[in-house]
């Protein structure tokens, strides 16, 4: 099976590389000590089961019995202690070392045991172990995670093992025999690298890749107009991980003003955006999280579009048309402000030029400007130099959204970059991470959701769905798309003799 | 500038050519609202990318705007940012190579190592570079344009200049006791005009082109506004599909800078004493 994905890892070591092109690779090659099954339930992947103990602060592993590295090698509760120590090591300046350095204490009692400690319960200590892929400890063991050859040439437990890798046009994955999970199906896994979106495009008409993520467009436009690609391909869609928002600076006068940010989101039609941006492959959202699932609170509805309401907001707060130019003035100052967002995403520039029009329609006059990535985040997130920013926040599987949303997570480089600040969310926050019962969790993130939605740091705008085309040669994928994705169980898909490719047309 | 000269240009029939087109997109430029049918910005999310019609002679774009009407507003933005940015450029050349050319010595080696400086370094990287630090707009691209492409005016107007200077009715003026800033302003700039002229138009083209350049790359004309440099960009994206995104644009363009090409060669033969039409 060939796929393609557009960015090439930097090291095939996800804890260092944290990137999506790595992670696309390793999830193939790693395991985790436990998975997200296909209704987003944790289940054991190399653990066996796992305990948590009565005052919820200590979680004891144990991992099922005989386990094997692809080399053959056994691997065993050494290789995950390793694997944690080399996560918080400072050296390694992991993106994630945040979640495993709340561990107090990590030991082995014996070769199929691994227990840790935390300081006080912490809530999405399941998530992070499922996220920590284990490395074997033998073959690592003094090295530099920067620098080993391992991160070019890794050896896992999974269904697959590296089989080449040339670079900038293909990482080829093998079937790993040793597999700790049985044998996956397909034997071999051609990712080809191709960085331009068009170019991938040709490539899935030209029959010389056989999956890729589609845009809209090519999804509900290109791809049924063409009867050669209908007959070829199947396609798939679902609810996809990450939403657009609107986020305001609030540091800047006058987004610091809840009425303003009321205003400007009532102004906004969303159902236009997923209309004309997503063609209608989007929904509406009303928390930062996927709807339908344990963590969206059903009660909350989006800011209808009601431009009347956003105007009596804006005068409420101060700002009328005094010079009658049509734009809304507040201390004899024109009301109006930048939207930055990152080029080369077109869903977000479309997205701007939809609000630019539905704000300058209540008085206020709105300039895009969209950005090179490098120097959107440095120059304008890092610094806070922005007034409106549209950009993109995953749906992630367990609630806790310290990071954006907590006041203390405002420094350079950190992510609540917007600044917010609201006492009671970070209460809220604190309370979800200590929380291990799911029900009382749940309400935890409900009310944290309604604050948030009331208070409107952001404006939700859109969550898009993912969509995919995959070969019709490729059989066994899960349908209807289970929660987990069109992804999930991908080991079991095969292709029937008849369909395979030669093994030249791969190259 | 005289007559006679133009005379002599549109008597080549390339030349003829050049000038007609340039007079057709100015025209359609300077009259986008009479021409075009819809507002360049009017959004219709019901006509997202359709083909050219009888309702939209260019068809739509990625949000449902008339192609056609884009480009004619693009066109106004392209035509101006080329006409400004040369002005600007042929402003500060003039002023340099005359300095240089007029007072030669120190003036001169100066304002030469000056051009040579510039000249060294690639322009639409240095554009790149100022545009980086600067807000993209209409007037930021025309203004740094205008600001890097001054250097081959000012060469022109040296070597015009230094030419001149040896002239008898330049010496003959000086030994009457003129003034340097009569000599300048009433001899020497005079007789140096034409080629000027020339090296303008061919300047427009260029501009044009840089222009384009800047806008496909996000870094110049912003959305809402059409340029047909962004109105290419979108196209890109849809060049199987949506073919009219990315072939009107494209042509637009090639006609501009063929247009603008023609009629410059077409003045500068008229010009050359050895081009067959000056027998």
């Amino acid at each position: 099976m060939i796929s393609s994905m557009s960015a090439e890892p930097s090291s095939l070591i996800y804890m260092v590389a944290g990137e999506s092109a790595s992670a696309s690779i390793t999830s193939n090659i790693f395991n985790s000590l436990l998975k997200y099954n296909k209704d987003l339930d944790l289940e054991g992947e190399l653990a066996e089961k796992w305990e948590i103990s009565k005052d919820q602060k200590t979680i004891t592993f144990t991992l099922k019995p005989n386990l094997k590295w692809a080399d053959g090698k056994p691997l065993t509760s050494a290789d995950v202690l390793f694997t944690w120590q080399a996560v918080i090591n400072p050296q390694t300046a992991s993106p994630y070392a945040s979640d495993y350095a709340l561990v107090k204490q990590a030991e082995t009692p014996d070769e199929r045991t691994f227990r840790v400690t935390y300081d006080q319960a912490y809530a999405p200590a399941l998530d992070s172990w499922a996220g920590l892929q284990v490395l074997p400890k033998h073959l690592l063991e003094g090295q530099d995670l920067h620098s080993t050859t391992f991160a070019r040439e890794p050896v896992g437990s999974s269904y697959y093992r590296l089989g080449d890798w040339k670079h900038g046009e293909n990482i080829t994955l093998t079937r790993n025999p040793n597999s700790v999970l049985g044998p996956a199906n397909i034997e071999k896994l051609v990712t080809r690298i191709i960085p331009d979106n068009s170019a991938q495009f040709l490539e899935l008409m030209a029959d010389n890749i056989d999956s890729m993520g589609l845009d809209p467009i090519k999804y509900s436009r290109i791809i049924p107009a063409r009867p050669e690609l209908k007959k070829r391909l199947n396609l798939y869609k679902e609810l996809g991980n990450s939403y657009t928002y609107l986020g305001f600076n609030l540091k800047h006068k006058p987004f610091d003003d809840v009425r303003v940010r009321k205003a400007i989101n009532y102004a906004i039609d969303k159902q236009e955006i997923i209309d004309g941006v997503y063609l209608g492959l989007g929904i509406n959202i009303a928390s930062p999280y996927k709807p339908g699932t344990r963590w969206s609170n059903p009660d909350l509805m989006p800011y209808p579009y009601n431009p009347a309401k956003a105007k009596a907001l804006l005068k409420e707060a101060g700002f009328v048309d005094t010079d009658g130019d049509g734009i809304l003035e507040r201390d004899s100052k024109p009301f109006t402000f930048e939207i930055i967002t990152n080029n080369g995403n077109k869903e977000r520039e479309k997205t701007a030029i939809f609000i630019q029009r539905r704000l300058k329609e209540i008085g206020i006059d709105v300039s895009i400007r969209s950005i090179e990535w490098a120097s959107f985040i440095s120059r304008f997130i890092k610094t806070g130099d922005f007034d409106v920013v549209i950009l993109g926040w995953g749906l992630g599987l367990d609630p806790d959204q310290f990071n954006i949303w907590h006041s203390s997570q405002q420094k350079p480089g950190q992510f609540n970059f917007i600044g917010y600040n609201n006492p009671s969310v970070d209460r809220l926050l604190e309370q979800g991470r200590t929380e291990l019962d799911p029900d009382k969790r749940m309400k935890i993130y409900h009310k944290f959701a309604k604050v948030l939605l009331e208070d409107s740091p952001v404006v939700y705008l859109s969550a898009g769905y993912g969509l995919t085309a995959i070969h019709k040669r490729i059989q066994g994928i899960i349908n209807p798309i289970p929660p987990a994705g069109v992804g999930y169980d991908s080991q079991k898909w095969y292709i029937p003799e008849p369909l395979r490719r030669n093994e030249i047309s791969t190259n | 500038m005289n007559f006679d000269l133009f005379k002599k240009t549109l008597a080549n029939p390339l030349a003829l050519a050049g000038f007609i087109i340039i007079l057709c997109i100015l025209m359609l430029a300077l009259f986008a609202p009479v021409f075009s049918p819809y507002d360049p910005n009017e959004i219709d999310v019901k006509s997202i990318l359709l083909a050219p019609s009888s309702m939209h002679w260019m068809g739509t774009d990625g949000l449902g705007r008339d192609v056609f009407s884009r480009m004619l507003y693009g066109g106004r933005v392209s035509l101006l940012v080329g006409l400004v940015a040369v002005g600007i450029s042929t402003a500060i050349g003039i002023v340099l190579g005359a300095l240089a050319g007029y007072y030669r010595g120190w003036v001169d080696t100066l304002i030469m190592r000056l051009v040579d400086i510039m000249l060294s370094i690639p322009s639409f990287f240095l554009i790149l570079a100022v545009i980086a630090f600067l807000t993209p707009s209409i007037i930021n691209i025309m203004i740094v344009i205008g600001l890097t492409s001054w250097m081959g005016v000012t060469r022109l107007v040296r070597a015009e200049f230094l030419s001149l200077n040896e002239r008898e009715f330049v010496l003959a003026s000086r030994t009457l006791g003129a003034e340097d800033f009569r000599l300048i302003f009433t001899h020497l700039l005079p007789n140096s005009l034409t080629p000027i002229i020339v090296s303008s138009v061919l300047g427009v083209a260029s501009a044009v082109l840089l222009e384009s350049g800047l806008s496909f790359l996000g870094l110049g004309v912003q959305p809402p506004q059409a340029s047909w440099g962004n109105i290419l960009t979108d196209g890109k994206e849809y060049i199987q599909f949506a073919w009219w995104l990315s072939l009107f644009p494209g042509l637009s363009i090639l006609v501009t800078v063929l247009g603008y090409n023609l009629l410059g060669e077409g003045l500068r033969d008229a010009l050359d004493p050895r081009s067959g039409s000056n027998k």
